[in-house]
């Protein structure tokens, strides 16, 4: 049925003027190669930064503290026990808690590695907002968003996407740092003024914020341990 | 040196052969990107996402199909739902756009076959527009389509059979062109 508006002719015609649809440039080859092999560098970077090394070896501490915790406490139980009762523990109780804990541990890091990330990502959005008038800035405002999209990224294909909450968010700021790290410096007035509508309709800032802890950073930091 | 060679040493961490697997394939993916994104910045930006993911997932790559098979599937799911972000984001634009120019009123410029062209492929809905891109335009057959867009082969000639027809119409105006 597909088949009855078949014409030889105006294919071949549709074929050679379709060839100038967004006909592509020269393929960018060491550029992008470039960019791909800092992008590949940098989410390497981004898995041991020294922040979040600080928070995984702190929550580890937490871990460990809360487990000793609790293994002492229960051995105290015991140990009441054992002048109650006259019988021996059999078993180092604790175990189970200690597991669990250590499970949630990558839970903890991520969270934390979420707090920091829409923080900055508050930060940079609120400052753009502020700075929307100021061409000379666009530049720097457009670098700034395309280290914020690798994380936005980053965090996508991350567990703390798993919350989808949070995954919807990450997806509206990804949309919205695209845009930023794509403006023009030489024409940028309306499209800032778009993107800051944009900004309005969709209600990024409010969700932002509704979505970090209150308290400065690091207290929020320290929150979510 | 084959691909099947050239994939076994980038997962052995050679980094000359990264380069040499990205360097045959560059071009296909960046044309494809832009084809469908008709912005060299984006194109750039899926062009790396595409090689990004495939490098790290090369792991899961069976060699069941050929590599560009596998590689052109990233392709055109990184372009899709970016330009899908894109479009979402372009329509609250546009939404406030029309709000503004309630009470408007506009000529139409008589447009020329470019313009009118490009206003009947962005028409198209998104599976005709991208197997007629694939196939008339960057040369792609029906089952490289196939199996980028996990459709069945009759689907993709079916799909490109109506985005040509609805072309057809949409171009009517030029007739003349193809007629003589």
């Amino acid at each position: 049925m597909t088949d009855q508006h078949e014409d030889p002719k105006f294919e071949q015609w549709l074929k050679n003027v379709a060839d100038s649809y967004h006909a592509p440039r020269t393929t960018p080859r060491d550029e992008m190669w470039a960019k791909i092999q800092h992008a590949r560098r940098h989410k390497h970077i981004i898995e041991l930064r020294p922040w979040m090394g600080w928070a995984v070896a702190a929550a580890a501490v937490l871990v460990l503290g809360i487990g000793i915790g609790r293994w002492t406490a229960n051995q105290s139980d015991d140990g009441s026990r054992v002048a109650t009762n006259g019988s021996t523990p059999s078993a180092v109780p604790g175990s189970t808690p200690v597991t669990r804990e250590i499970d949630s541990l990558a839970g903890v890091a991520y969270r934390i590695a979420a707090t920091q990330y829409l923080s900055r990502t508050e930060a940079f959005l609120t400052s753009f907002r502020t700075d929307a008038n100021r061409s000379a800035n666009t530049a720097r405002l457009a670098r700034q968003a395309r280290g914020l999209l690798a994380t936005t990224r980053l965090m996508l294909d991350s567990p703390a996407a798993n919350d989808p909450r949070l995954r919807s968010l990450l997806e509206d700021l990804e949309l919205v740092l695209m845009q930023i790290a794509l403006l023009n410096p030489l024409e940028d007035g309306h499209d800032r003024d778009l993107i800051n509508q944009g900004m309005n309709q969709s209600n990024v800032l409010p969700k932002l914020r509704s979505a970090i802890p209150a308290g400065p950073v690091s207290a929020r930091t320290q929150g979510a341990l | 040196m084959d691909e099947s060679q050239l994939i076994a040493r980038v997962r052995s961490g050679d980094s000359a052969a990264e380069r040499a697997l990205y360097d045959a394939h560059v071009d296909r993916v960046y044309r494809l990107a832009f084809r469908l994104a008709g912005d060299d910045a984006l194109a750039q930006d899926f062009t790396q996402e595409t090689f990004i993911r495939a490098f790290d997932r090369l792991g899961s790559f069976r060699g069941d199909a050929a590599f560009s098979t596998w590689l052109h599937t990233i392709t055109t799911t990184v372009v899709l739902n970016g330009l899908r972000k894109v479009k979402r984001f372009r329509q609250r634009e546009a939404d406030i756009d029309d709000a503004h120019e309630i009470g408007t009123v506009h000529r139409q410029a008589e447009p020329d076959l470019k313009v009118r062209l490009k206003q009947a492929i962005d028409a198209l809905p998104e599976g005709y527009r991208t197997v007629f891109l694939m196939h008339d335009v960057e040369g792609y057959t029906h089952e490289e389509i196939g199996a980028a867009l996990g459709v069945e082969t009759g689907t993709s000639k079916a799909q490109l059979s109506r985005a040509r027809a609805k072309l057809r119409v949409a171009l009517a105006d030029f007739a003349g062109e193809w007629t003589i």
